[in-house]
């Protein structure tokens, strides 16, 4: 029992350290961009963006990267969907392969374009 | 304790933020359909499938996901040349999620166990390389490879270059039989998965743990990893997994052949995959693990003829104290999807 209890906490502190982790790094992040100047005033994809995507070329770059990185994990790159479908498909496999926000929303916006 | 659960929860459900620019979603209905030859032992086995996927989006945050899979397993009886088989039907998983924050996705219903790579992610017949199980498959998963309860999982960036994702979970026990319906079962366990991907390098790195909380109260864990080089149209995935029931280990490496200057039209469609396996009984009995110690290669041949549509082909040979066995498989899969709604507008 006492080890059980141990496992489970030592469970939820990792993953409780992991978020908080995230959430500290993230806020660093929000704070420095604004500390930046904005020459770059392309849309980003989410709050959670590490490396800011710039322009449509790279943009696409970017996207395709993202998509080839976490789709290809698992299975062969399928062809665009339409993009009502692309979006619940997409949230299913942020679901299924916990796959970050981050990447999420650039796989989206790059399986939409 | 609250305090850290509204940490967990609160913090990032603040920072989660809409996306005004994206699509809405629509029900959309995916999945896998194939037909599989198998000779096992020179025994033919013929094996129609279809895992049809109903994925229903409600608003921004809520996603209903349920998979059923009709399949059968159809043999020849002694003395006749036809085939016979049972249509066995199930559901593998009817689950509720709700995306919390960028961070987390909390889970209720019924889903398959987050244990090792497998059974969530490579299972559906489109996506394997080749259609036999893992040996090991069942070894912290059971044979309905579910749960039933509640689970928290996601992923985030932990560096410029790294990414965390986890799933923590309980499931009850459950002993749902529906006639003429594969059994809703599923043990009372807690357990967990945590893993480190690496975008860059491709590379994939995680381990699984957990605790039945009947029986005989053991521990199960295991470990994976996934590897597809950048420069090289190849993947390489693996698994081990120990528990009392058993543990063994598969490795498997899958090329694309689309680096090879001949033939291009068909060598940029062809995949050579093979696997290697090996299984070791355990302390405690299980009747959906080799009941000897076991070990198997495996290699195979697949042909993408187009998107979805692929050939699949292997030879295997399989060791055991109890029989020396070949297994032949060969087939064809197809991934389907269609939207249940205006899937065409933005």
């Amino acid at each position: 029992m006492r080890f059980k209890r141990n496992i489970l906490a030592c469970l939820s502190v990792l993953i409780l350290g992991g978020v908080l982790c995230a959430a500290g790094q993230e806020q660093t992040k929000v704070a420095d961009s604004r500390v930046s100047s904005g020459a770059d005033t392309a849309p980003r994809p989410t709050a959670t963006s590490a490396q800011p995507v710039h322009g449509g070329a790279t943009s696409h770059f970017e996207g395709e990267k993202r998509f080839r990185a976490n789709c290809g994990r698992c299975h062969m790159a399928p062809h665009k969907f339409p993009p009502r479908m692309m979006a619940t498909i997409v949230r299913h496999m942020r679901v299924r392969a916990t796959i970050t926000d981050e990447d999420m929303q650039i796989i989206l916006r790059y399986m939409t374009e | 304790m609250l305090g850290a659960l509204l940490i967990f929860f609160g913090v990032p459900v603040l920072q989660a933020q809409e996306q005004p620019d994206t699509p809405k979603p629509v029900p959309v209905i995916i999945g896998g359909a194939g037909f599989i030859t198998t000779f096992e032992g020179g025994e033919p086995h013929l094996g129609p499938l279809i895992a049809p996927v109903l994925l229903v989006p409600m608003g921004n945050r809520w996603l209903i996901e349920s998979r059923a899979t009709f399949e059968a397993d159809m043999t020849q009886r002694p003395g006749s040349s036809a085939f016979h088989g049972q249509v066995l039907k199930g559901v593998d998983y009817l689950q509720l999620d709700f995306i919390a924050s960028p961070y987390v996705t909390v889970t209720a219903g019924r889903f398959l166990t987050p244990f090792g790579i497998f059974n969530e992610r490579l299972y559906p017949i489109w996506i394997r390389n080749l259609q036999t199980d893992p040996l090991i498959l069942p070894i912290a998963v059971g044979p309905s490879g579910a749960g039933t309860g509640a689970m928290v999982r996601g992923g985030f960036q932990a560096t410029s270059g790294i990414n965390i994702n986890y799933a923590a979970y309980f499931s009850a026990l459950s002993t749902v039989t529906l006639s003429n319906v594969t059994p809703l079962d599923s043990d009372r366990s807690a357990g967990g998965r945590l893993g480190i991907f690496i975008p860059n390098a491709r590379l994939e790195i995680g381990g699984s743990f957990q605790h039945l909380l009947q029986n005989e109260r053991s521990n199960s864990f295991g470990f994976h990893g996934g590897w597809q080089p950048p420069a090289l149209p190849l993947e390489l995935r693996g698994e081990y997994q120990r528990s009392a029931r058993g543990s063994g280990y598969w490795i498997e490496p899958a090329y694309r052949l689309s680096q090879v200057s001949f033939w291009q039209y068909a060598m940029r469609r062809t995949q050579v995959v093979a696997r290697l396996q090996q299984y070791f009984v355990g302390k405690l009995p299980s009747d959906s693990l080799p009941s000897v110690n076991t070990r198997e290669f495996e290699f195979g041949v697949n042909y993408y003829f187009r998107d979805g549509l692929r050939g699949v082909s292997s030879y295997g040979r399989q060791f055991s104290e109890l029989q020396n066995k070949n297994i032949w498989t060969i087939g064809l899969t197809y991934r389907f999807a269609f939207p249940l709604g205006h899937g065409e507008v933005n």
